[in-house]
């Protein structure tokens, strides 16, 4: 059983991300009253970029493509999808933490090999976005391995299910909250969508892909879509007993990040790290405290 | 449009995907690029047939040449169309690209795009309509489906011949040949 | 003339001539070494913002008329003698070895004007900062704008010389 879940979990995180690209490219346009491509848009694009030639910069950008999406892969092992995880041990989540770090790495790599200003300038906004949200992010983990007493995912969504879900429950809610503020910069969605700013910096750290690179960096986004929401859903939404509803929840999570997106215009880079520092990192401090003090 | 028989894709998946998703360049030459916002935009949605446009020539593998184009935008069209990985397709938009129109007799804009670089199709009209732009889209899909868009191995075939065209009007250019000849007859004759 | 800012050119510059304009503009015509002087003049009058310079090539007289058109940022133009109306400067440079004083020192937009009237008449403007070419691309023996330019000689001889690419070959 678990060897098919070592199998199931990153196609199932595959399809997901990219059904996930493809209904958000949907979603856009029926709010900007378009009618849109059709859903499977992005695989279509994607065996388009495979099948196109392209330029190598050099072995590292060949390898931090590979690094970011294999990374990725890596985290949804220890993602419990409506189920057990794969690779799930009582430190998983301290992983998952460092793990996540190496997507954006990967391609900050690959695009310093490059050397091209727009890719530059991209990889910085992308690392001070990721300063922005991961103070907050970090409070509210911690505020939740502190309530729970593990730092396994697995066993904190065990303890959800046992009780309410965290965000219904008191302490918690205040880190729910928080991490409904962040979790369009962790998307990199519209408000905080200033790292693939495709106006004025050419897509920022994509601008040097092209052909297959640009069909891995399509996948990987779309894999760091569906971390950052079931991330969301494992956390603090107490999972799914089965993939089905999880899946659901996830949609739920994703129907909100977009509404931000549609309805949100474009930050920069130093008003997003201003807000990140001040209204989440506020609200997922004050949680933090709650949990210290009064506890379970 | 046959973008929902699944035969087809079966049978050439990689034509059909290079039909139905032509990301076209970010690249405005001239008055001719007012026509794309309202295509690309909730009027016209060009990205329901996957047409979008795209922030880097890398990215993009359609190439919509908007207006005339001066001595000068003709270096970086060169260098942008270089860039685009193939298979790539041009299409000249407005009369400018195909005889000069109305600055056929201007001091700086060259007459005839295609002495320089290949094109796969001109949509005609000054201004053409949005209506146009699919027009040409379905005709390109026609030429895709047909093998006949094959700008970029006539560019790869008679690359000496474009590059001394090209050296002609733009005189030392700062880039080395993309393609040495031998190189370039080799592959052609590799890959048809 | 009755127009006061006239009258008040006419007392301190030499060889100052006044025409109406048209849209109630004032129209001042100044010999070539008087452009500077009365550029300064009208600026300490007021007249702070250089709309444009252009230039007319009068083939038949052999030379070219320069034109400077001044008006107010702050202040609100009403046409007409006695009002605040806007002011068009000319002055004419002969065709041989066309070269006349530069603006920049009085009004710092007068670069890019100067730069492009150089480039596309080739008047020399004596003191000016950076004669570059501005737009164009390629070297032109008779600059593009002169009226004995012959454009439809220029493109048969260099866009029309192209050969066009034989597919077949």
């Amino acid at each position: 059983m678990r060897i098919l879940w070592f199998v199931l979990s990153p196609l199932m995180a595959l399809a997901v991300g990219l059904f996930f690209l493809g209904l958000s490219r949907r979603f856009m346009a029926r709010i900007q009253w378009r009618v849109g491509p059709p859903l499977y848009q992005p695989l279509i694009d994607i065996l388009r970029q495979f099948t196109q030639k392209s330029v190598s910069h050099g072995p590292l950008f060949d390898l931090g493509v590979v690094l970011s999406l294999a990374s990725s892969f890596i985290v949804v092992l220890f993602m419990p999808l409506g189920g057990t995880a794969p690779l799930s041990s009582s430190g998983g989540f301290l992983v998952v933490l460092y793990l996540m770090l190496l997507g954006p790495l990967g391609i900050a790599l690959s695009g310093g090999e490059a050397a091209n200003p727009n890719v530059s300038i991209g990889i910085s906004r992308k690392l001070i976005l990721a300063l922005g949200y991961e103070v907050p992010f970090l409070m509210i983990v911690l505020a939740l391995m502190t309530y729970y007493g593990t730092i396994s995912i697995g066993e904190i969504v065990a303890a959800q299910r046992e009780s309410a879900s965290a965000i219904a429950s008191f302490p918690l809610v205040f880190s729910g909250i928080a991490y409904l503020l962040i979790l369009p910069a962790m998307l990199g969605v519209r408000p905080f969508e200033v790292v693939g700013a495709a106006q004025e910096i050419s897509s920022g750290p994509a601008a040097e892909y092209g052909g297959p690179y640009l069909a891995l960096a399509t996948i990987q986004h779309g894999l760091t879509m569906f971390i950052g929401i079931s991330l969301f859903v494992n956390l603090l939404w107490g999972g799914a007993s089965n993939p089905v509803v999880f899946f659901l929840k996830m949609l739920v999570v994703f129907a909100f990040g977009f509404w931000v997106n549609a309805a949100f215009p474009r930050l920069r880079v130093e008003q997003a790290v201003r807000y990140l520092w001040r209204w989440p990192t506020l609200i997922a401090f004050v949680g933090l405290i709650l949990v210290a003090t009064i506890g379970r | 449009m046959d973008r929902n028989q699944l035969m087809k894709w079966i049978k050439a998946p990689t034509k059909m995907a290079h039909k139905y998703s032509l990301n076209a360049v970010y690249f405005c030459t001239g008055c001719g690029v007012i026509e794309v916002p309202p295509t690309i935009t909730s009027r016209w949605d060009a990205e329901r047939f996957g047409v979008v446009p795209t922030a880097t020539a890398r990215q993009a593998n359609l190439f919509l040449i908007t207006g005339y184009v001066s001595v000068k935008t003709l270096r970086a069209i060169i260098r942008t169309y270089e860039q685009m990985p193939e298979p790539k397709y041009t299409v000249g938009f407005g009369s400018c690209t195909i005889n000069g129109g109305m600055y056929w007799d201007s001091y700086n804009t060259i007459n005839q795009l295609d002495k320089y670089i290949p094109i796969d199709g001109y949509i005609a009209g000054c201004m053409p309509r949005p209506e146009a732009i699919f027009v040409a889209v379905t005709h390109l899909w026609t030429l895709i489906d047909k093998d006949m868009a094959d700008g970029y191995k006539r560019y790869r075939k008679n690359y000496a011949a474009y590059r001394a065209n090209q050296e002609m009007i733009l005189g030392e250019m700062e880039w080395p040949p993309i393609f040495q000849t031998e190189v370039a007859t080799a592959i052609t004759e590799r890959e048809g | 003339m009755t127009n006061p800012l006239g009258t008040r050119l006419d007392a301190t510059f030499k060889g100052v001539e006044l025409r109406s304009g048209v849209d109630g503009r004032l129209a001042v015509v100044v010999p070539r070494e008087a452009i500077v002087p009365v550029l300064t003049f009208l600026k300490e009058d007021g007249y702070d913002y250089l709309q444009l310079i252009s230039c007319v090539d009068w083939i038949d007289r052999g030379e070219f008329e320069l034109v400077y058109l001044l008006s107010f940022y702050t202040e609100e133009v009403v046409g007409g003698d006695g009002g605040k109306q806007e002011v068009l400067l000319k002055a004419t440079v002969p065709r041989e070895q066309a070269s006349a004083p530069t603006a920049t020192s009085v009004f710092a937009i007068a670069e890019p004007h100067e730069r492009e009237i150089h480039e596309l008449y080739g008047i020399h403007f004596e003191g000016h900062p950076r004669l570059t070419p501005l737009f164009l691309d390629r070297n032109y023996e008779i600059p593009p704008f002169r009226k004995d330019f012959d454009t439809k000689q220029y493109v048969a001889d260099v866009f029309d010389r192209v050969p066009p690419i034989d597919e077949e070959g």
